[in-house]
Protein backbone atom coordinates (compact mmCIF):
# COMPACT_ATOMS: atom_id res chain seq x y z
CA UNK A 1 0.00 0.00 0.00
CA UNK A 2 1.77 3.29 -0.90
CA UNK A 3 1.16 6.60 0.58
CA UNK A 4 -0.72 9.33 -1.23
CA UNK A 5 1.25 12.19 -2.18
CA UNK A 6 0.16 15.49 -1.15
CA UNK A 7 0.64 18.79 -2.82
CA UNK A 8 3.32 20.89 -1.86
CA UNK A 9 1.04 24.44 -2.37
CA UNK A 10 -1.65 22.05 -0.44
CA UNK A 11 0.90 21.78 2.58
CA UNK A 12 1.74 25.12 2.27
CA UNK A 13 -1.85 26.53 2.51
CA UNK A 14 -2.49 23.94 5.60
CA UNK A 15 0.53 25.36 7.66
CA UNK A 16 -0.86 28.75 7.36
CA UNK A 17 -4.08 28.05 8.32
CA UNK A 18 -3.75 25.35 10.96
CA UNK A 19 -3.65 26.93 14.43
CA UNK A 20 -2.07 30.33 13.32
CA UNK A 21 -2.48 31.86 16.58
CA UNK A 22 -0.68 28.60 18.62
CA UNK A 23 2.16 29.47 15.98
CA UNK A 24 2.45 32.92 16.40
CA UNK A 25 2.32 32.60 20.29
CA UNK A 26 5.25 30.09 20.01
CA UNK A 27 7.00 32.20 18.01
CA UNK A 28 6.84 34.87 20.08
CA UNK A 29 7.44 32.66 23.84
CA UNK A 30 10.36 31.18 21.07
CA UNK A 31 12.08 34.79 20.86
CA UNK A 32 11.41 35.63 24.26
CA UNK A 33 13.16 32.47 25.58
CA UNK A 34 16.34 33.16 23.00
CA UNK A 35 16.85 36.97 24.68
CA UNK A 36 16.21 35.38 27.90
CA UNK A 37 18.61 33.00 27.45
CA UNK A 38 21.50 35.32 25.39
CA UNK A 39 21.04 37.78 28.90
CA UNK A 40 21.58 35.14 31.56
CA UNK A 41 24.50 34.10 29.54
CA UNK A 42 25.71 36.76 28.93
CA UNK A 43 25.94 37.87 33.07
CA UNK A 44 27.28 34.84 33.98
CA UNK A 45 30.19 34.80 31.08
CA UNK A 46 29.99 31.20 30.23
CA UNK B 1 35.51 29.23 6.27
CA UNK B 2 33.01 31.40 4.18
CA UNK B 3 30.19 28.34 4.97
CA UNK B 4 31.46 28.51 8.63
CA UNK B 5 31.01 32.37 8.90
CA UNK B 6 27.42 31.86 7.07
CA UNK B 7 26.43 29.53 9.65
CA UNK B 8 27.73 31.45 12.58
CA UNK B 9 25.36 34.56 11.69
CA UNK B 10 22.75 32.40 11.41
CA UNK B 11 22.63 30.77 14.64
CA UNK B 12 20.21 32.56 16.41
CA UNK B 13 17.88 32.18 13.41
CA UNK B 14 18.10 28.36 13.21
CA UNK B 15 18.36 28.51 17.42
CA UNK B 16 15.00 30.77 17.86
CA UNK B 17 13.59 28.19 14.56
CA UNK B 18 14.35 25.30 16.21
CA UNK B 19 12.66 26.72 19.90
CA UNK B 20 9.87 28.00 17.79
CA UNK B 21 9.57 24.00 16.78
CA UNK B 22 9.77 22.57 20.21
CA UNK B 23 7.58 25.13 21.74
CA UNK B 24 5.09 24.81 18.92
CA UNK B 25 4.82 20.70 19.02
CA UNK B 26 4.51 20.65 23.13
CA UNK B 27 1.72 23.52 22.59
CA UNK B 28 -0.06 21.40 20.18
CA UNK B 29 -0.02 18.33 22.41
CA UNK B 30 -2.16 20.20 25.23
CA UNK B 31 -4.46 21.59 23.28
CA UNK B 32 -7.79 19.89 23.63
CA UNK B 33 -6.71 18.52 26.70
CA UNK B 34 -7.63 19.81 30.54
CA UNK B 35 -4.01 20.80 30.64
CA UNK B 36 -4.39 23.88 28.13
CA UNK B 37 -5.15 25.70 31.05
CA UNK B 38 -2.75 24.93 33.34
CA UNK B 39 -0.60 25.91 29.76
CA UNK B 40 -2.14 29.38 29.47
CA UNK B 41 -1.15 30.26 33.00
CA UNK B 42 2.35 29.57 32.92
CA UNK B 43 2.74 31.58 29.46
CA UNK B 44 0.73 34.34 30.99
CA UNK B 45 3.36 34.53 33.95
CA UNK B 46 6.43 33.67 32.19
CA UNK B 47 5.33 36.90 29.74
CA UNK B 48 5.59 38.88 32.57
CA UNK B 49 8.34 37.71 33.76
CA UNK B 50 9.67 39.01 31.03
CA UNK B 51 8.40 41.76 31.32
CA UNK B 52 9.50 42.80 35.03
CA UNK B 53 12.95 41.72 34.11
CA UNK B 54 12.88 44.06 31.32
CA UNK B 55 11.23 47.34 33.11
CA UNK B 56 13.59 46.43 36.02
CA UNK B 57 10.65 45.76 38.77
CA UNK B 58 12.81 43.99 40.99
CA UNK B 59 10.20 42.91 43.62
CA UNK B 60 8.35 41.05 40.88
CA UNK B 61 10.84 39.85 39.52
CA UNK B 62 12.68 38.14 42.37
CA UNK B 63 9.19 36.64 43.19
CA UNK B 64 8.30 35.51 40.38
CA UNK B 65 11.77 33.34 40.05
CA UNK B 66 11.29 31.64 43.50
CA UNK B 67 7.70 31.01 41.88
CA UNK B 68 9.04 29.24 39.11
CA UNK B 69 11.44 27.44 41.29
CA UNK B 70 9.15 25.94 43.28
CA UNK B 71 6.69 25.36 40.39
CA UNK B 72 8.98 22.81 38.48
CA UNK B 73 7.77 20.50 40.97
CA UNK B 74 4.11 21.46 40.72
CA UNK B 75 4.63 21.08 37.16
CA UNK B 76 5.24 17.54 37.08
CA UNK B 77 2.26 16.86 39.22
CA UNK B 78 -0.26 18.63 37.82
CA UNK B 79 1.23 17.47 34.16
CA UNK B 80 2.14 13.76 35.62
CA UNK B 81 -0.72 12.05 33.17
CA UNK B 82 0.19 13.87 30.27
CA UNK B 83 3.05 14.00 30.25
CA UNK B 84 3.57 9.99 30.70
CA UNK B 85 1.17 9.95 27.98
CA UNK B 86 3.23 11.96 25.71
CA UNK B 87 6.25 9.32 26.33
CA UNK B 88 4.15 6.49 25.48
CA UNK B 89 3.10 8.47 22.57
CA UNK B 90 6.36 8.49 21.47
CA UNK B 91 7.20 4.75 22.18
CA UNK B 92 4.03 4.27 19.93
CA UNK B 93 5.21 5.66 16.76
CA UNK B 94 4.79 3.46 13.72
CA UNK B 95 8.35 3.92 12.14
CA UNK B 96 7.18 3.01 8.63
CA UNK B 97 3.24 4.07 8.32
CA UNK B 98 1.39 2.79 5.74
CA UNK B 99 -1.96 3.74 4.39
CA UNK B 100 -4.87 3.54 1.78
CA UNK B 101 -4.60 4.22 -1.63
CA UNK B 102 -6.95 7.54 -2.56
CA UNK B 103 -9.97 4.74 -4.03
CA UNK B 104 -9.39 2.43 -1.02
CA UNK B 105 -10.16 5.41 1.18
CA UNK B 106 -12.88 6.52 -0.79
CA UNK B 107 -14.44 2.89 -0.40
CA UNK B 108 -13.76 2.57 2.85
CA UNK B 109 -15.57 6.09 3.72
CA UNK B 110 -18.28 5.92 1.32
CA UNK B 111 -19.15 2.51 3.33
CA UNK B 112 -19.06 4.58 6.49
CA UNK B 113 -20.74 7.21 5.30
CA UNK B 114 -23.89 5.14 4.10
CA UNK B 115 -23.65 2.82 7.12
CA UNK B 116 -24.06 6.15 9.96
CA UNK B 117 -26.86 7.78 7.20
CA UNK B 118 -28.68 4.82 8.18
CA UNK B 119 -27.93 4.30 11.36
CA UNK B 120 -28.79 7.94 11.73
CA UNK B 121 -32.02 7.52 10.76
CA UNK B 122 -32.73 4.42 12.51
CA UNK B 123 -31.67 6.33 15.42
CA UNK B 124 -28.91 4.04 16.71
CA UNK B 125 -25.98 4.89 18.32
CA UNK B 126 -22.62 4.46 17.21
CA UNK B 127 -18.74 4.82 17.68
CA UNK B 128 -16.49 4.31 14.99
CA UNK B 129 -12.54 4.70 15.57
CA UNK B 130 -10.31 4.66 12.37
CA UNK B 131 -6.73 4.04 13.32
CA UNK B 132 -4.41 6.84 11.98
CA UNK B 133 -0.38 6.79 13.33
CA UNK B 134 -1.02 5.66 16.79
CA UNK B 135 -1.64 2.05 17.25
CA UNK B 136 -5.16 1.61 19.03
CA UNK B 137 -3.43 -2.26 19.84
CA UNK B 138 -4.59 -1.96 23.73
CA UNK B 139 -8.39 -0.94 22.77
CA UNK B 140 -8.32 -3.88 19.95
CA UNK B 141 -8.05 -6.08 22.51
CA UNK B 142 -10.74 -5.18 25.06
CA UNK B 143 -12.81 -6.28 22.33
CA UNK B 144 -13.95 -8.69 20.00
CA UNK B 145 -11.72 -9.52 17.03
CA UNK B 146 -13.95 -9.15 13.65
CA UNK B 147 -10.96 -8.53 10.71
CA UNK B 148 -13.42 -7.84 7.74
CA UNK B 149 -13.18 -5.49 4.56
CA UNK B 150 -15.42 -2.58 5.66
CA UNK B 151 -19.28 -2.63 4.67
CA UNK B 152 -22.03 -0.63 5.98
CA UNK B 153 -24.10 -3.47 6.23
CA UNK B 154 -21.90 -4.98 8.78
CA UNK B 155 -21.12 -1.47 10.35
CA UNK B 156 -25.33 -1.50 10.47
CA UNK B 157 -25.21 -4.95 11.92
CA UNK B 158 -22.71 -4.45 14.85
CA UNK B 159 -24.21 -1.44 15.75
CA UNK B 160 -27.80 -2.96 15.63
CA UNK B 161 -29.41 -2.40 19.37
CA UNK B 162 -29.52 -5.58 21.53
CA UNK B 163 -26.87 -7.43 19.31
CA UNK B 164 -23.83 -7.99 21.01
CA UNK B 165 -21.18 -5.76 20.14
CA UNK B 166 -23.29 -2.89 19.84
CA UNK B 167 -21.77 -1.69 23.12
CA UNK B 168 -18.98 -0.05 22.78
CA UNK B 169 -16.43 0.97 19.60
CA UNK B 170 -15.86 -0.29 16.22
CA UNK B 171 -12.22 -0.02 15.10
CA UNK B 172 -11.52 0.60 11.55
CA UNK B 173 -7.80 -0.78 10.72
CA UNK B 174 -6.22 -0.14 7.35
CA UNK B 175 -9.49 -0.25 5.72
CA UNK B 176 -10.64 -3.66 7.66
CA UNK B 177 -12.85 -3.41 10.67
CA UNK B 178 -10.29 -4.66 12.92
CA UNK B 179 -12.38 -5.05 15.97
CA UNK B 180 -16.21 -4.11 18.15
CA UNK B 181 -17.60 -4.05 21.16
CA UNK B 182 -14.08 -2.09 22.35
CA UNK B 183 -13.64 -0.03 25.44
CA UNK B 184 -12.31 3.45 24.98
CA UNK B 185 -11.21 5.26 28.40
CA UNK B 186 -13.33 8.33 28.84
CA UNK B 187 -12.13 12.21 28.81
CA UNK B 188 -12.02 14.17 31.39
CA UNK B 189 -12.90 17.29 30.15
CA UNK B 190 -14.68 18.75 32.68
CA UNK B 191 -15.72 21.40 30.12
CA UNK B 192 -17.57 18.79 27.91
CA UNK B 193 -21.82 20.15 27.97
CA UNK B 194 -23.63 17.72 30.06
CA UNK B 195 -25.62 17.14 26.82
CA UNK B 196 -23.41 14.93 25.19
CA UNK B 197 -23.07 11.00 27.03
CA UNK B 198 -20.89 8.30 27.45
CA UNK B 199 -20.29 7.54 23.51
CA UNK B 200 -18.90 11.13 23.68
CA UNK B 201 -16.61 11.22 26.23
CA UNK B 202 -15.03 7.98 25.71
CA UNK B 203 -14.57 9.62 21.71
CA UNK B 204 -13.10 12.40 23.35
CA UNK B 205 -10.92 10.51 25.92
CA UNK B 206 -9.61 8.16 22.91
CA UNK B 207 -8.77 11.37 21.32
CA UNK B 208 -7.03 12.62 23.97
CA UNK B 209 -4.57 9.41 23.97
CA UNK B 210 -4.49 8.54 20.49
CA UNK B 211 -4.52 10.46 16.73
CA UNK B 212 -7.31 8.30 15.60
CA UNK B 213 -10.44 9.79 13.90
CA UNK B 214 -13.69 9.26 15.91
CA UNK B 215 -17.19 8.83 14.57
CA UNK B 216 -20.15 9.32 17.17
CA UNK B 217 -23.79 8.89 15.69
CA UNK B 218 -26.02 10.13 18.69
CA UNK B 219 -29.12 8.23 19.02
CA UNK B 220 -31.37 10.79 20.58
CA UNK B 221 -29.79 14.09 18.66
CA UNK B 222 -29.84 11.82 15.48
CA UNK B 223 -26.68 13.87 14.52
CA UNK B 224 -23.11 13.08 12.97
CA UNK B 225 -20.13 14.39 14.95
CA UNK B 226 -16.45 13.47 14.29
CA UNK B 227 -13.83 13.81 16.81
CA UNK B 228 -9.84 14.17 16.27
CA UNK B 229 -7.11 15.43 18.72
CA UNK B 230 -9.64 16.40 21.79
CA UNK B 231 -11.63 18.59 19.18
CA UNK B 232 -15.46 17.71 18.56
CA UNK B 233 -16.84 18.70 15.19
CA UNK B 234 -20.32 18.50 15.94
CA UNK B 235 -23.78 18.40 13.83
CA UNK B 236 -22.74 17.48 10.45
CA UNK B 237 -23.13 16.50 7.45
CA UNK B 238 -22.98 13.46 5.59
CA UNK B 239 -20.57 14.87 2.92
CA UNK B 240 -18.83 17.32 5.43
CA UNK B 241 -17.91 14.74 7.84
CA UNK B 242 -16.44 12.73 4.92
CA UNK B 243 -14.11 15.25 3.26
CA UNK B 244 -12.97 16.14 7.07
CA UNK B 245 -11.74 12.40 7.76
CA UNK B 246 -10.42 12.42 4.29
CA UNK B 247 -8.58 15.99 5.36
CA UNK B 248 -7.11 14.47 8.24
CA UNK B 249 -6.27 10.88 6.89
CA UNK B 250 -4.22 11.93 4.24
CA UNK B 251 -2.30 14.44 6.33
CA UNK B 252 0.83 12.10 7.00
CA UNK B 253 1.82 13.44 10.76
CA UNK B 254 -0.38 15.21 13.62
CA UNK B 255 -0.33 18.97 11.92
CA UNK B 256 -4.39 18.46 10.98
Amino acid sequence: MSKEKIGIGYRIGHWFTYHPWLKLIAFILAIMAWFYVKGEIKLFDY
Amino acid sequence: MYILSIIHSWKPIIEILILWFVIYHIMLFFEGTRAIQVLRGIIILLVAFFVFQKLGLEILNWLLTKLFGISVIAILIIFHPEIRQGLARLGQRHLFGTSLREEELDYVLKQIGKATEELCRKKTGALIAIEKNDPLTAYIESGVLIDARVSSDLIENIFTPNSLLHDGGLIIQQGHIIAAGCLFPLTENQDLSRIYGTRHRAALGLSEETDAVIIIVSEERQDMSLVYRGKLYKDLSREDMLSKIKEIIKLKKDDV
